[in-house]
């Protein structure tokens, strides 16, 4: 065996489903390293999306409007399907680019949670700075029986203010700090997918960021208590389930 | 790089507004290209999986090389690089 083979990202498909006529995201975007992706994984399942590249159904939904409360419109039209439908992954690319999303951080977390809760098969968090653990839950949510739900987070350069080249870094980091913890919700069962003993401080990924550059170090220690506190009921209910 | 602040623009993604996520080719060429160093290089792919613009295509020989046409300079794959194979230069 070739010593190059032995390396996992090689046991990809080299075949590109996604753009090949370029698209007009900005440099180093996460949504369009997201799509791809999740174009990747589901082009292995269904050979009949690599015609349809961007032609699949996607839409622009803001969770927050003006107010700390989801708008009536956006949540329904983010996890609700018509119920004759049998089998529907519903994916959200979230770059978190509200400015009320970055003041209500816990909210727009429940909502794998409230997905689940609401009878569907499969839901997930996914980020693509872990690329193999988004194409396993990709194919996951693609072969699960019932609805399936994926949250994945997508770093925005130009939203978030960071250079470009930090767009991998920087999802990484988002789950390493556990404020986006990667887990998975199959019938009932939760899962946590990296489990990151050794968190990293937050302040590593806040300081990276412009849009947090008035944030108190008062501030900082509170989302750290919240996503503390998150993980640990993240784990509670791994033992138990919901 | 980044002109305004974070409150004046509420969503900074282009690919939301309508029309601009049809194929679109850029005449604006980046200032800095990613250029690869053979001699460095494991194959491991890194570079390849994390483009976001799917520029990076496997050469028959296994190692990597860059589309000019759809590449943006971002540097992800100088940034993600293990073994400092890539480095950004200036483009011709």
């Amino acid at each position: 065996m070739d010593k190059f083979s032995l390396f996992a990202a090689q046991l990809l498909t080299f075949r590109e489903c996604f753009s090949k006529k370029g698209h007009s995201a900005c440099a180093g975007c996460g949504v369009a390293l997201a799509v791809r992706h999740v174009y990747k994984a589901l082009n292995e399942n269904d050979k009949t999306l690599e015609k349809a590249r961007w032609q699949i159904p996607w839409k622009q939904s803001s969770i927050f409007k003006t107010t700390d409360q989801p708008s009536g419109q956006a949540l329904p039209a983010l996890l609700s399907v018509p119920k004759e439908n049998d089998n529907i992954l519903n994916i959200c690319f979230d770059n978190e680019c509200t400015e009320s999303r970055i003041k209500n951080n816990s909210l727009i977390k429940k909502l794998p949670a409230i997905a689940a809760s609401s009878d569907y098969a499969y839901t997930a968090t996914a980020c693509p700075s872990h690329p193999f653990d988004l194409f396993e839950k990709v194919n996951k949510g693609w072969e699960a029986d019932g609805h399936a739900y994926i949250h994945i987070l997508c770093p925005c350069p130009a939203g978030w203010g960071f250079e470009p080249q930090e767009t991998v870094r920087l999802g990484r980091m988002a789950v390493e700090t556990r404020l986006f913890p990667l887990y998975e919700i199959s019938s009932g069962y939760y899962q946590v997918t990296t489990d990151e003993t050794n968190p990293r401080p937050l302040k590593d990924y806040i300081k990276k960021q412009d849009r947090f550059s008035s944030w108190k170090s008062k501030q900082i220690e509170s989302l750290q208590e919240e996503a503390d506190v998150f993980f640990h009921k993240l784990k509670e209910k791994t033992k138990t389930g919901i | 790089m980044v002109n305004k602040t974070f409150k004046q623009k509420s969503i900074a993604c282009h690919l939301l507004e309508t029309g601009k996520v049809l194929p679109f080719k850029s005449e604006e060429k980046p200032e800095l290209m990613p250029v690869w160093d053979k001699d460095l290089c494991a194959r491991c792919a890194l570079c390849y999986v994390y483009c976001p613009d799917a520029a990076i295509s496997r050469q028959e020989d296994g190692y990597f090389d860059v589309d000019m046409n759809l590449c943006k300079g971002c540097g992800i794959c100088h940034r993600e690089c293990w073994f400092g194979a890539v480095t950004m230069q200036e483009a011709d």
